[in-house]
């Protein structure tokens, strides 16, 4: 009875601490965050055709995976570190140790790992292995509307190691530049610190965000890109994304050009409707993307729902790509070439 | 069986604890005016004290309060307006996170022997987990406390309500402490020193 009775007790003590915890004002003492997701995909080939960076696996139940992340800051100074375990946090969007997309072989699971100091207000300075700032689309499933990836996604970069400053002019106006690995997504440099990074974010009317990004260095090539969503009104936004890449020389001649279009709307407090729109263009030449050979084309529409259940959103999605040309990459059921893929996904994402 | 009527004393007592735990939650601070707004307000009594004396001494907490946005004069006499932002919470103990802000506005007013003040005008702004783990403002959104209920389900509402109320309770000390312009009172906690030479 009196260990029930201290028990008890001890209950009633950590209810009022947390109350009294959660009405100050106090940074939380480590903020965790992050998601699981799963999914089921079905290509009506019976295979999978279209590449999409997740929700890779055809007729199967699937994982994507657990992505845990911790932040701290105190005062000025702050980290970040994000672990990913599972296919698409490790070599479906990480590379390993050795700087391969291998399953088999080990993985560091970090999806960020960076400190950051504010020396004032207006100016941070960042260092680490960092997300990268270009695009649309992000790899955690929670910070996407659709669960297939686009063309644009999935041949752009996943993550930037480097060191960036950024000052913000206003709360409408700011400019980051930095200087990046040489190579993308790796977790070190092949031998150079040498990619130039930049981005100009402007936030013209309430709602309206533009980023204007470059990423450009001797080894990890040039890309300029166009990422910008306009909450129209309290139920309708529009995202736009738009990016052209070229190569180094090094490493080949051509490249690819996109647009991607997103308009969403919310039909009620937990239903939003979406379709994506997106058209990619490789350049002829000899750098190949994960999409249609050099000098050809897709035109991608992805019909997507959003349900949510509190901190659970289910996402059915339909997707129909259209490639320029029957040889581009698309196999029918019957195993022959064609110029149409379509698969339906059904994924659950919980975010916490 | 001696120590159970103790016991059930205590018990007893953690109870109620618990029941007026319930019972006296914050956002119960917080009432609705005549537009139907959430409002947190008070009229204060100062028997010894003019209009333009605690207009003075409100236009002084309002510059110290939020020292980014300067007071301004109200339409009605003796009134002054500021507005500010604060960060509310999600989840609790290790789950615990920035969930969003909300944005207020206090309005002040004196007159010979009195004042009143009210903090309304709460909007929220929610945040989500942006490509670098960092919680940022959702573009666009921004949500009238009355209509939070619409938007988010009733626990979520009511934490926020809470944490408003907690603000404004703690606020409401603040315009006291200056109204009555009791100075701050830094306690100087005497050192600790221990001699060491007599051993």
């Amino acid at each position: 009875m009196k260990k029930r009775l201290l028990l008890l007790s001890f209950f009633v003590a950590s209810v009022f601490a947390a109350s009294a915890q959660d009405t100050t004002k106090a940074d939380p003492p480590l903020i965790i965050s992050g998601s699981v997701d799963t999914y089921y995909k079905y290509d009506f080939s019976k295979h999978s055709n279209i590449p999409t960076s997740f929700a890779s696996d055809n007729n199967s139940i699937s994982i994507g995976m657990i992505d845990l992340a911790l932040k701290k800051k105190v005062g000025k100074a702050s980290f970040v570190g994000e672990l990913s375990f599972g296919p698409r946090g490790q070599a479906q969007s990480l590379p390993t140790a050795a700087g391969t997309y291998d399953e088999t072989n080990n993985s560091f699971h970090i999806q960020n790992l960076y400190v950051s100091y504010d020396v004032t207000d207006k100016f941070n300075l960042t260092g680490g292995y960092m997300a990268t700032f270009m695009g649309y689309e992000v790899i955690s499933p929670a910070g996407n509307f659709n669960y297939s990836t686009s063309y644009l996604f999935t041949n752009g970069p996943f993550q930037n190691p480097g060191f960036k400053a950024t000052y913000a002019f206003t709360s409408k106006v700011s400019l980051m530049a930095g200087i990046f690995n040489d190579s993308w997504n790796y977790y070190t440099s092949v031998n150079q610190v040498n990619t130039f990074g930049a981005q100009l974010m402007l936030a013209p009317v309430k709602g309206w965000t533009a980023y204007l990004n470059v990423l450009t260095g001797k080894l990890s090539g040039t890309e300029f890109d166009l990422t910008t969503s306009y909450q129209i009104t309290d139920a309708f936004k529009l995202g736009l994304n738009a990016a052209t890449f070229k190569p180094a020389d090094v490493v080949g001649t051509g490249g690819f050009t996109g647009v991607a279009l997103y308009p969403q709307l919310a039909v009620s407090k937990d239903v939003t409707f979406g379709l994506r729109g997106e058209y990619f263009k490789t350049k002829t030449g000899s750098y190949a993307t994960l999409g249609p050979a050099p000098g050809s084309s897709v035109f991608a529409t992805t019909v997507t729902a959003n349900i949510k259940a509190g901190p659970l959103t289910v996402i059915p999605e339909f997707r129909l790509d259209n490639n320029k040309d029957v040889n581009d990459g698309f196999i029918n059921k019957s195993g022959a070439p064609t110029k149409n893929a379509s698969q339906f996904v059904l994924a659950a994402v919980y975010a916490f | 069986m001696a120590y159970l009527y103790p016991m059930k004393k205590v018990l007893f007592s953690l109870v109620c604890l618990l029941c007026a735990q319930i019972a006296f939650a914050q956002k119960d601070s917080l009432a609705f005016d005549e537009g139907n707004n959430y409002i947190y307000y008070r009229v204060v009594d100062k028997p010894t004290l003019f209009a333009d004396t605690l207009y003075k001494r409100g236009w002084a907490f309002a510059a110290a309060f939020n020292p980014s946005t300067k007071p301004a004069k109200g339409k009605a006499e003796s009134t002054l307006n500021t507005s500010g932002k604060f960060i509310v919470y999600s989840g609790v103990s290790l789950m615990r996170k920035e969930g969003g802000e909300i944005s207020y506005t206090i309005n002040i007013q004196t007159k010979d022997q009195r004042y009143r003040y009210r903090i309304s005008n709460f909007v929220f702004k929610p945040y989500q987990r942006d490509r670098f783990g960092n919680m940022v403002p959702i573009p666009g959104i921004e949500v009238p406390l009355e209509k939070m209920n619409t938007k988010y389900g009733k626990k979520e509402t009511d934490n926020y309500l809470d944490q408003i109320a907690s603000f404004c309770i703690n606020t409401a000390s603040k315009i006291k402490q200056a109204m009555d312009k009791q100075p701050v009172i830094n306690k100087a906690e005497p050192v600790k020193k221990v001699s060491t030479e007599n051993w």
